[in-house]
């Protein structure tokens, strides 16, 4: 909640508007998920799961793979990471619920567009940096063109637009092309390095 | 989710209620429902919102007969103005790029044109504004709804979803924006099936290849130029004259330049019947009016650009008797686009002895949210509305054509200023200029008020726009005389014209 105050107060008003907008938003989305997340209420050993590494896990395997199928938050091994597997294209507003908002780890948001130059150029950008950080960050891309609601929820306006979200809360964002650099730097303050 | 499935007739009878409950209490989904998201109807949707309206666009793409279809923003941004002018600059381009040796480029080996790159890179941009028109919408608070919008009665809109899904809404005031779309030909076989129109020929993926542009439009001979252009085989058939509605010298020397740029012309010529042949290209007969022969010939693509016909049938105008010319289908207006129905009202392309412009009607929309919003009485002003025809040599005008002017004034009551020119640029590059031509319009008596004015030659449209303004302001030939040229440039010449036809002189502007 301070995070997303902060980051309404530091832009100008127009912005402001739009962050408060999509405050509102995310609000409303948290509140329905944790009704959700309710209904499908977990043992409570299992949330320690998806935090820690495989090694420190609490459950047997075979339930393990029950609550999360191998195409979810977590890479299949950290072994086998590669650019290809380190994000994931949101396929509806449900999926962008299960693997983003409720995500336990930070998840950076990539909308792009098929007709959007500068997305080309970012998008393998951002998932060398994001596989630079093996495992400790995800990745989903939206198409504006294929998920017009879900972009329009999140005040896209331009493209490329990254969003990073921890918790279900927007933590930080930006729109339009960076450096390695300057993505590596994103995605570690993401992250809480 | 279930339970809304299965009660569907339930929630149809509950929505009809709250329609009935509505109507009944005067309270509306909206103050203004604008069914048509194009130039016109986004414009004056955005207006209305920002004026402090609940406001709803509908938009729906009815998709071709080859099946293509386009996202939000109407004729303009999807297939027409943007998509053409773009192609239109390609084709400019490799012409720029001929002329470019002339002036000490190095062009090593022949320089040759990819469609699909081209193609590409205009949908791209298309897009693009699609998604730039939809963040639009919802930062001004418009609602926007893809839906294919009917009337139910004159408060009353069904819109009917890609699914066949229905939805009902209410609106104190209702405008229709819904525009056109490319007619087919009656009575040639094989038209529909065989043939295009310039619904889709700018989203093609792969390159026409040798095309017929059947009819003599604007959109006909843009297409035909900038395809020329770009290195296809191209032929235009005429059925009677070019440019009809246009000045028409002027239209004669842009299809003469057309010719000596390399398109095909068959005069006086109508297609009979077009068939497919086993190697996939098109056999079009065709009978020469003047001649009576009958000729054929194959080409890849055939564009049909033989008028457009205003989307009104869908509307359900009839039922609620909203008036329609019976001549061209489109809905008679009043000079604030009013239809005869009080709180129902239409412009843009579908109002009839409306011009099929995106300047006008955007200006028009404006102008009627303000005055649906109660803000304002001014109306459209639809006199002195410049335009230009964007063929390879670009026809620019703004006012009366001779023709018009003659009917007006009397040949005898107009002085017409005229000349040809040359533009520096086509020296060096060893252009031929015979089609540069100038004629200013005038009144004949007093301080000749200018009455229209016609440009043909390199950006045109940029050149016309300042002088549009002169004509607004009712500027005279005296005024025009006394404004110094910027040299150098073409568009001087129309401020040093001053031959006149009537002299009989030779127009042909020499030297500095």
């Amino acid at each position: 909640m301070f995070e997303r105050a902060k980051i309404a107060r530091d832009r100008k008003n127009p912005e402001n508007r739009t962050d408060l907008w999509m405050a509102h938003r995310l609000l409303v989305r948290r509140v329905w998920t944790l009704s959700v997340q309710d209904i499908r209420r977990l043992p409570s050993s299992a949330a320690a799961i998806s935090t820690s590494s495989f090694s420190t896990s609490l459950q047997s395997p075979p339930s393990r793979v029950s609550l999360l199928s191998p195409s979810r938050t977590l890479p299949r091994t950290l072994h086998q990471i590669s650019r290809r597997d380190v994000s994931f294209n949101v396929q509806d507003t449900e999926d962008f619920t299960e693997r983003v908002v409720n995500s336990q780890l930070p998840v950076l948001v990539d909308f792009h567009a098929q007709w959007c130059g500068p997305c080309k150029i970012l998008g393998p950008r951002l998932e060398k940096a994001v596989a630079k950080q093996k495992g400790r960050v995800a990745m989903a891309k939206v198409d504006i063109d294929e998920h017009t609601d879900l972009a329009i929820e999140y005040g896209v306006s331009a493209v490329p637009t990254v969003i990073a979200m921890r918790g279900g809360d927007v933590v930080d964002h930006f729109v339009g092309i960076k450096d390695d650099d300057e993505l590596d730097s994103f995605v570690s303050k993401v992250i809480g390095q | 989710m279930a339970a809304l499935c299965r009660g569907s007739h339930r929630w149809k009878k509950i929505n009809s209620f709250h329609v009935l409950k509505r109507n009944l209490t005067g309270k509306h989904d909206y103050d203004l429902v604008v069914i048509g998201g194009g130039s016109g109807g986004l414009a004056c949707s955005k207006e209305a919102a920002q004026l402090g309206q609940k406001v709803a666009v509908l938009d729906y793409v009815d998709p071709s007969a080859k099946g293509t279809k386009w996202g939000l923003g109407g004729t303009c941004v999807n297939v027409g103005c943007i998509p053409k002018k773009l192609m239109h600059q390609a084709a400019l381009l490799g012409t720029a790029v001929k002329d470019a040796q002339r002036y000490g480029w190095q062009i090593s080996g022949t320089v040759s044109h990819d469609w699909a790159t081209m193609a590409e890179a205009v949908q791209n941009y298309v897009k693009s504004l699609n998604w730039g028109h939809r963040v639009q919408l919802q930062d001004k608070k418009v609602t926007y709804l893809n839906l294919k919008g009917t009337l139910v009665d004159k408060h009353t809109i069904r819109g009917l979803s890609k699914a066949g899904k229905e939805t009902i809404l209410t609106a104190k005031n209702i405008v229709l924006a819904t525009g056109g779309r490319p007619k087919y030909p009656s009575n040639v076989p094989g038209a529909m099936e065989h043939g295009i129109t310039s619904d889709d020929i700018f989203w093609l993926k792969k390159s026409p290849g040798k095309t017929l542009v059947v009819g003599a439009s604007y959109v006909a001979l843009e297409c035909a130029g900038f395809l020329t252009g770009i290195g296809l085989d191209t032929t235009v058939m005429v059925r009677t004259i070019a440019l009809r509605g246009f000045d028409q010298q002027m239209a004669g020397l842009v299809t003469d330049h057309l010719e000596s740029y390399g398109t095909r012309f068959e005069w006086k010529s109508v297609p009979t019947r077009v068939e497919k042949l086993s190697s996939g290209a098109l056999k079009v007969t065709w009978t020469n009016t003047q001649t009576g022969c009958e000729h054929s010939d194959t080409f890849d693509s055939l564009l049909w650009a033989v008028g457009r016909a205003p989307e009104t049938k869908a509307l359900g105008l009839d039922k609620l008797g909203v008036q329609i010319s019976k001549e061209t289908g489109k809905i008679i207006v009043g000079p604030d686009e009013s239809s005869s129905l009080p709180n129902i009202y239409a412009f843009g392309d579908i109002g009839e002895g409306r011009p099929e412009l995106t300047p006008t009607a955007i200006k028009a929309g404006r102008l009627l949210a303000h005055r649906l919003a109660g803000r304002s009485s001014e109306l459209m002003n639809y006199d002195n509305v410049a335009t230009t025809v964007f063929t390879p040599l670009e026809y620019g005008c703004v006012g009366l054509s001779e023709e018009e002017a003659e009917k007006r004034h009397g040949k005898d009551g107009i002085e017409v200023y005229h000349a040809f020119y040359k533009p520096l640029e086509f020296t060096v590059a060893q252009r031929d200029s015979s089609q540069c031509y100038i004629k200013v319009i005038c009144e004949r008596a007093g301080h000749q008020k200018i009455l229209g004015l016609h440009f043909l030659g390199p950006n045109a449209g940029e050149v016309l726009q300042g002088f549009s303004l002169a004509l607004q302001c009712g500027a005279t030939y005296r005024q025009l005389m006394q404004t110094v040229g910027i040299h150098p440039t073409s568009a001087e010449e129309l401020v040093k014209i001053n031959i006149t036809k009537r002299s009989g002189l030779d127009p042909t502007v020499t030297g500095c």
